[in-house]
């Protein structure tokens, strides 16, 4: 099995749109919250987002968007894509400068793309409406593509000219951590020699009040308390959009262009709950299963674990959950690995939130430090007995796990490492 | 106008024009969907919308298309020709061809069937389109493009004597390129040492074309067809060169019927390189006749009102 890692990251997040500005807030705990205009109504609950910084895409006409001066973006191309699509489009760009790909590196038959995200419930609901309202045939003709779960992989494969292997993943919030997955695979068994995985989501309106309905929001007005994940108050998860892109490769591509690395992606695991459609098994079943996986197969020791980024959304069930997964994989309180959970900072990304949180691990490993808990103040007692850390450590990490699960009980559970 | 207007709206086939008067909700609603076109495109829509006046028609038209054309291909909308190709001259693709649609629907209030636009080509196919459908004529023939191969396969002149690489024929017209590739035989010794493209070669040519439309240009009275053996050069009047072809240089050649009535039909031509006008014919008459079998399919609609009738409309475009 070949060896595969990350040599490229771009991202769009609410806590920086490119490496630095993100490692800085990751390393000072600077969350990326802002109290939401368009959720400053009355009938609305939900106060705060994880705003995206120095994007403007809440028209329904693209022509209307404002995005970062040096991108230039086609109308032909902003035509078939939702507000998420063009920061996919910006983070990739930004990830191939990164990985310093050329032009025929990134469009081969040995380069593919894995996207995940949950469609653009904005735009779908705007076409909806027109077309109920004008008829059909006024239905616009990239309506479609724009935005129905699939939509970042429909337009990045065509807009860079991907030729190798190339689809979508569709497990909510542990969508992109699947991407990250099997893109691993497909170059640990040499199908593909490059990979680009790409997690995105609007993170508007209409991608996220609708989980006020499932009481999974948190209804607090204050950013600094809103997200906060292992907490006793924490009342459930803030919402956030943007678009994460990872570069894979293999050890022989690496070692053919010299490419700098942010870390190993050693492998992973996954395993389901097989319990509800919408709520974690109460001891973390799946996800148990899912890290036991993980380390089994990358034959790796629960104590050699340095670092876990819990999945942990800052809601009452699902982070006690996870809690007692995490106490059931490293039963040995002395040796038990840091914990954090970075959406503490970014909100919930939750298609992005498994990419965006394996670039957050590739970057604390490359740049050796540990990510601490923002906003914990009163640890649930829930929640106890793991080392789930409050400041940001300044040592290096040398092997990382990082956690998502998503809707229907999905687990994932990625191993990166650094030697 | 008022009275050709009021006309329109009494034609029986126009049922794209509702009767409903141009409300300030309309005006509003006109003007956002507008908003990204020129301002003379929403002046003439608004008037369109008030007087249903269809001189109005070309400005419109072109005002949604040109908004919809890469800013730096815009440049060819200044001083546009009917000539300019959809695709190849615009880069306006199927799909932007379809928001083209969509909003010149939402602003002269009518519905357009994708059947009707699939044989689209030309900027000057689109507008005579638009304006069939509003005026509720029927809509004309589409442009034909056909290859050299195609070509070929219809024309009584062969390789090496065929002047045509490729050609676009209308009811209205034709216009074909040839690339002077050096290799023709005769510019061996056209001149010596010096080869220019012969004159006599490049009135042939435009002879060639008017063959072509003859053929494929469907102006002819319906259910007749024309025999290819019975074509041949008459006269010609008024012919001008105005630039010396050389090899490498591309012929952009275009005809127009100006009277078609067996056994003559009439054309004037005209034949450019890039920008520069390279020779005119006033006039260029060929002789014709109909083959003897006609028992061929017409494209045309059985109503037609007599082929007389829509003549005229082909020499005036």
């Amino acid at each position: 099995m070949a060896k595969v890692y990350i040599t490229g990251i771009g991202l769009v997040t609410s806590i920086g749109n490119d490496v630095p500005a993100v490692a800085e807030s990751l390393r000072e705990l600077r969350h990326g919250f802002e109290v939401y205009a368009p959720f400053q109504k009355a009938d609305v609950p939900v106060k705060v987002v994880g705003t995206i910084k120095g994007y403007e895409t809440d028209s329904y006409d693209c022509e209307d968007w404002r995005y970062p001066s040096r991108f230039a973006v086609k109308r032909e191309i902003l035509r078939g894509m939702a507000p998420h699509g063009l920061y996919t489009y910006c983070a990739m760009l930004d990830a191939i400068a990164d990985a310093r790909l050329s032009t025929a590196e990134v469009s081969n038959r040995d380069t593919g793309l894995y996207a995940a995200s949950g469609g653009s419930p904005h735009l779908l609901g705007y076409y909806l409406q027109r077309m109920n309202s004008l008829g059909v045939m006024r239905c616009s003709p990239l309506g479609i593509v724009a935005s129905i779960a699939g939509t970042v992989n429909f337009n990045l494969v065509s807009h860079f000219k991907i030729k190798g292997a190339s689809c979508g993943f569709a497990s909510a919030c542990a969508s992109s951590s699947h991407a990250v997955g099997y893109a691993f695979e497909d170059i640990a068994l040499g199908r593909q020699q490059r990979m680009f995985v790409v997690g995105a989501e609007d993170g508007n309106v209409e991608s996220i009040l609708p989980f006020a309905g499932m009481r999974a929001l948190s209804l607090q007005a204050n950013p600094d308390l809103a997200s906060r994940p292992f907490d006793l108050g924490r009342d459930g998860f803030v919402g956030t959009g943007g678009a994460a892109v990872l570069v894979l490769e293999s050890e022989d591509e690496v070692e053919r262009r010299g490419a700098r690395t942010y870390c190993e992606v050693a492998g992973w695991g996954q395993a389901s709950d097989g319990y509800n459609v919408a709520i974690s098994h109460p001891d973390g079943d799946g996800l148990r299963a899912a890290m036991e996986h993980a380390l089994r197969t990358t034959h790796t020791e629960p104590e050699a674990v340095d670092y876990v980024n819990a999945h942990a959304t800052s809601t009452p069930i699902g982070d006690i959950s996870e809690a007692r997964a995490l106490r059931a994989v490293f039963p040995e309180s002395a040796t038990r690995p840091a914990v954090s959970s970075t959406k503490a900072l970014t909100g919930h990304g939750l298609s992005l939130a498994g990419a965006m949180e394996t670039a957050f691990c590739a970057v604390a490993l490359r740049d050796g430090f540990i990510p601490g808990s923002a906003h914990l103040l009163n640890l649930d007692p829930a929640c106890e007995g793991l080392n789930i850390i409050r400041a940001t450590l300044p040592q290096a990490p040398r092997v990382v796990l990082n956690n998502s699960s998503g809707f229907g009980g999905a687990n994932v559970c990625l191993v990166l490492r650094r030697e | 106008m008022a009275q050709a207007s009021d006309s329109n709206l009494g034609a029986p086939k126009a049922a794209a024009v509702p009767a409903k008067p141009f409300s300030p909700e309309d005006d509003a609603y006109l003007r956002e969907v507008l908003k990204r076109c020129s301002a003379p495109t929403y002046e003439a829509a608004s008037q369109f919308r008030k007087t249903r006046n269809t001189e109005h028609l070309p400005a419109i038209v072109l005002g949604i298309i040109e908004r919809y054309v890469e800013p730096d291909l815009r440049a060819k909308l200044k001083d546009p020709d009917d000539d300019l190709r959809l695709i190849e001259d615009l880069g306006i693709d199927s799909l932007t061809m379809m928001e083209i649609v969509i909003l010149v629907e939402d602003v002269l209030q009518m519905s357009i069937n994708n059947e009707e636009l699939r044989h689209l080509r030309t900027l000057g196919d689109v507008k005579q389109f638009i304006d069939c459908k509003v005026r509720g004529l029927p809509l004309p023939q589409p442009t034909k493009f056909l290859p050299i191969e195609q070509i070929a396969s219809v024309m009584p002149i062969q390789p090496p004597f065929l002047f045509l690489n490729e050609a676009s024929v209308s009811s209205q017209g034709a216009s074909a390129k040839y690339r002077i590739s050096g290799q023709e035989f005769f510019l061996q010794g056209h001149f010596k040492d010096n080869p220019v493209m012969p004159a006599s070669i490049m009135l042939e040519a435009l002879g060639q074309l008017a063959v072509l439309f003859l053929l494929e240009g469907g102006a002819l009275e319906p259910g007749k067809v024309v025999n290819p053996q019975t074509i041949f050069f008459t006269s010609c009047e008024g012919v001008r060169c105005h630039r010396m072809c050389r090899p490498g240089d591309v012929l952009v050649l275009s005809i127009k019927p100006k009277r078609l009535k067996i056994p003559l039909a009439t054309f004037e031509g005209a034949i450019r390189v890039g920008q520069d006008k390279a020779a005119i014919a006033e006039e260029i008459t060929l002789t014709f006749g109909y083959a003897e079998a006609v028992a061929v399919e017409a494209g045309q609609p059985p109503a037609a009102t007599g082929e007389p009738a829509s003549l005229p409309t082909a020499v005036n475009a």
